[in-house]
């Protein structure tokens, strides 16, 4: 195969990954197209269960496995794919970021479509710096904290801040511009912007959501995601080289790749296309010592080479690569960051002492401490929730579990027969648990209560039973007792009064999300009573 | 008129009174056209109601569903050929059938089936659920009909919704379902079923689906809010499936403790009619109820039976 060939079967292949994680993101969701076949659901108990597999690519990472394993001392499920990829990294290097990462293939077209940089600065941009040791010092950061006992490689983790950005920032932002122009359309009086605004609706609803998507913080992570997308008017493909931790990861282990760029000084003319064409600043120029960890193996210098100077050849020599520049000073700053930040996290006392009333997770989720060293704060669960009720945390999980998952009831609530969050977590930090489980167990997320005050037929305000009518669980855990109160101006009213029985309730939160007391509802879901934990609990 | 001068006493009275003048001489014109109108209607206004009953063990719902139609004059009374149809059945919780939560799917079925063989150029499921509606498609069984019949699921989504002047006594402007307005012919399709507020949630009550916007406010005065919407939403008939009756822990349920099995089908083109029937299987007095009592004050039918035409059919 000639060498012109391999550079578009790269090309090829980088599209093929990026189409199929494009894919499988907007296939996360629950769909409403009457072309699936519902009888499963309806002919038995079963669960409702996503057809395509959603956690694909979180599977081929091995740094998700890898911290996992080290965090949570379990193998993710298909944990064995990731290690397919690192065998590859370990004959070929680092064809992964080149040819599979879909963030890779991101800043691979940012850079080279339309380049920031001309000539001689392009040159220059592409010149290995000490800057690159910085990924090194991220991943060892992060895998000794995961060691320690606190996993935030999903923050940096590129499938997981890529599949996070989209999910939460970059659909449901475009989805809510469109929606806008939709509705402007399905309102005027003109039949035929009517029909084309019904019609543009279904074709892209799949894509952006049914409803208007929000979540929590979504506008910091859609800030993150472009930041990190204009690195790369500073230097091509900045993530790859500099941050990313994946990235680092297979630096190390292409080490001992076979594929190895052999170069030849003497056919060199010093023209410096290679270095002007590199993707990982690897030094292909003959003059200077190639770089196999920085290397991306993309061949763009054995492809654009006039002279034939340059050549990816596999060696049988058991010789090892040039060694990752990681540094000493990585290594011991890593050291102590990733002893320091697990125990920092720790002292607003979030997971240990006190448990944030508004911190309910979904259903299934392990206990808190065994949760956080699993959650790679991917999104993948708030993508699938029908009701949009699963959001990133702010501050409710402590700095610990930022952008961990929580549920914001006031938004969204916890359908009773559905167990979709946990059947598409990556690491299992949400159990996959059937929705007889749930129901039957029962899975308790938290519980619920009144607030006399503002409720209308306990204030007096006016006969309302919409807790009670919605409450799913049977018999219901909340119940109605016949009462007569005085209305604000002193006359009598024949009103239903809401009371909650906590041994019922499961803390869906159906009742706060449809009480019809707005604002702050008049029933109001906490995350005391959840089954996962031993000590925030009401009952005996 | 002239406005660049003042304008005297005298001829602002005069203005006046010639005005006042057109005007009742305009509305008294209108007088025996109204009264014509009232009177045809009120001669092919005898309304009809056929009850169906499954004696038989293991009888078909969708046969029982399609005989009660037959004896209403056909399907062919309600819906023309070439007909857009908007079928309004409950199903607005995620609930499996045998809870009694949501319309039978079968009759359901039956009717879909009856409107195509009818000529309808489209039948169209619209129901603006309470659970998400994916999860009410599929575990209502809802979306398997409409796999199987080819109707159109309608998703209730937001542009869906449209103000619209619903010009009752206690609703003013409300955000509806616009695919119900929409359609030539609707067909209201409830299930009976108890309900901790209003009593029980039959057909009239069913229109509380139809609206969106914060509708969870319409429990503050239920009775009178269903009536707003039953005289604004006007089915051609009123299907009720009391095949399996849900008689406490409404509307959601969620055991088949609360189900008792009535094997009945009411149909009216008189919804309070239907209501009133229903109600009593329930072992309640329509008068009792309401929403049934107010309709019926408001003139949007009668739960006096002997005004009605009334057919039985038993299987």
């Amino acid at each position: 195969m000639k060498i012109r060939h391999l550079v578009w079967l790269r090309r090829i292949i980088q599209t093929f990954f990026l189409c199929l994680f494009l894919f499988l993101l907007v296939e996360s969701r629950l769909s409403q197209d009457i072309y699936v076949d519902y009888s499963i659901a309806f002919s038995a108990d079963n669960s409702i269960r996503l057809d395509q597999p959603v956690t694909f690519f979180f599977k081929l990472n091995p740094l998700i496995g890898l911290t996992s394993l080290l965090s949570g001392h379990s193998f993710i499920p298909g944990f064995l794919w990731g290690v397919g990829v690192l065998l590859i990294t370990i004959f070929l290097g680092r064809v992964f970021c080149s040819f599979i990462c879909p963030f890779g293939t991101i800043h691979h077209a940012i850079g080279s479509i339309r380049p920031a940089l001309k000539g001689d600065r392009m040159i220059q941009a592409n010149q290995k710096t000490p800057d690159q040791k910085i990924k090194y010092f991220f991943l060892l950061f992060l895998l000794i904290g995961a060691a320690v006992g606190l996993n935030l490689s999903g923050l940096m983790d590129p499938i997981a801040l890529l599949f996070r950005s989209m999910a939460m920032a970059v659909l449901p932002g475009l989805g809510a511009g469109l929606r806008s122009v939709f509705d402007v359309m399905a309102n005027s009086d003109i039949k035929v912007f009517n029909l084309i605004s019904y019609g543009a609706e279904v074709l892209l609803s799949p894509a952006f959501g049914y409803n208007v998507q929000a979540y929590q913080t979504a506008w910091f992570i859609g800030l993150v995601f472009l930041i990190i997308l204009f690195l790369n008017r500073i230097r091509p493909r900045f993530w790859c080289r500099i941050l990313c931790p994946l990235g680092a990861l297979m630096g190390i282990f292409s080490r001992v790749s076979l594929l190895k760029l052999k170069k030849d000084q003497d056919k060199c003319t010093n023209c410096n296309l290679c270095v002007k064409h590199c993707q990982g600043a690897a030094s292909p120029h003959p003059d200077q010592v190639w770089e196999a960890a920085e290397c991306l193996a993309c061949f763009n210098c054995h492809n654009i080479c006039p002279e034939g100077a340059l050549a990816f050849t596999f060696t049988r020599q058991p010789k090892l690569n040039q060694k990752p520049d990681i540094g000493r000073r990585a290594v011991l700053g890593s050291i102590l960051a990733g002893f320091s930040v697990p125990l920092l996290g720790r002292l607003d006392g979030r997971m240990d002492k006190i448990a944030d009333s508004r911190l309910i997770r979904p259903p299934g989720s392990l206990p808190e401490n065994d949760f956080l060293k699993l959650c790679q704060r991917c999104g993948l669960c708030m993508k699938v929730c029908p009701t949009n009720a699963i959001n990133p945390t702010l501050g409710e999980a402590g700095m610990a579990g930022f952008w961990t998952p929580r549920l914001i009831m006031t938004q969204g609530y916890c359908e009773y027969t559905c167990s979709l969050c946990g059947s598409v977590c990556p690491t299992g930090a949400i159990a996959d648990i059937t929705t007889k489980e749930k129901i039957q167990r029962p899975i308790k997320i938290g519980s619920v209560y009144v607030d006399r005050g503002r409720c209308l037929p306990w204030s007096g305000n006016a006969p309302c039973i919409v807790c009670e009518e919605v409450c799913p669980t049977s018999p219901k855990a909340i119940y109605l007792k016949k009462e007569t109160v005085s209305r604000p101006g002193g006359k009598k009213l024949a009103v239903q009064l809401p009371f909650v029985d906590l041994k019922q309730c499961v803390g869906c939160g159906i009742c706060e999300n449809k009480c019809a007391v707005k604002g702050l509802p008049a029933i109001r879901t906490i995350s005391a009573g959840e089954s996962r934990s031993l000590e925030n609990q009401i009952l005996l | 008129m002239k406005f660049d001068k003042p304008i005297t006493r005298r001829e602002s009275i005069r203005t006046l009174l010639r005005w006042s003048g057109y005007i009742t001489f305009a509305g008294a014109a209108q007088w025996p056209l109204y009264t014509l109108s009232d009177a045809w209607a009120t001669e092919t206004n005898k309304g009809f109601i056929v009850e169906g009953f499954g004696q038989t063990d293991g009888f078909s719902v969708k046969e029982l569903t399609k005989k009660v139609f037959e004896a209403a004059g056909g399907i062919k009374r309600f819906v023309s050929r070439g007909d857009v149809v908007a079928i309004k059945p409950n199903i607005s919780w995620a609930r499996h059938p045998r809870f009694a939560a949501t319309t039978h799917p079968e009759v359901l079925a039956a009717v879909i089936e009856l409107c195509q063989e009818a000529g309808a150029k489209r039948v169209r499921i619209a129901d603006n659920t309470i659970h998400d509606a994916r999860q009410c498609f599929a575990i209502t069984g809802v979306g398997k009909v409409a796999n199987e019949t080819g109707a159109d699921l309608v998703y209730p989504r937001s542009s869906l919704m449209k103000k619209m002047k619903l010009k009752g006594n206690r609703l003013d402007v409300w955000r509806v379902f616009t695919p119900l307005v929409e359609a030539d012919k609707v067909i209201n399709l409830p299930v009976a079923k108890h309900h901790s507020l209003s009593s029980l949630t039959l057909g009239m009550k069913n229109w509380i689906g139809g609206v969106g916007g914060s509708r969870w406010s319409l429990h503050q005065d239920i009775h009178r809010s269903i009536v707003d919407l039953a005289q604004f939403f006007k089915p051609e008939v009123t299907l009720i499936d009391a095949i399996r009756i849900m008689t406490r822990n409404g509307p959601s349920g969620g055991s088949t403790d609360y189900v008792t099995f009535k094997n009945t089908l009411i149909l009216s083109d008189d919804p309070v009619a239907a209501d009133a029937r229903a109600s009593m299987l329930f072992g309640l007095k329509p008068e009792n109820i309401g929403y049934i009592h107010l309709a019926q004050k408001a003139g949007l039918g009668t739960y006096d039976f002997s005004k009605l035409e009334k057919k039985r059919v038993v299987m």
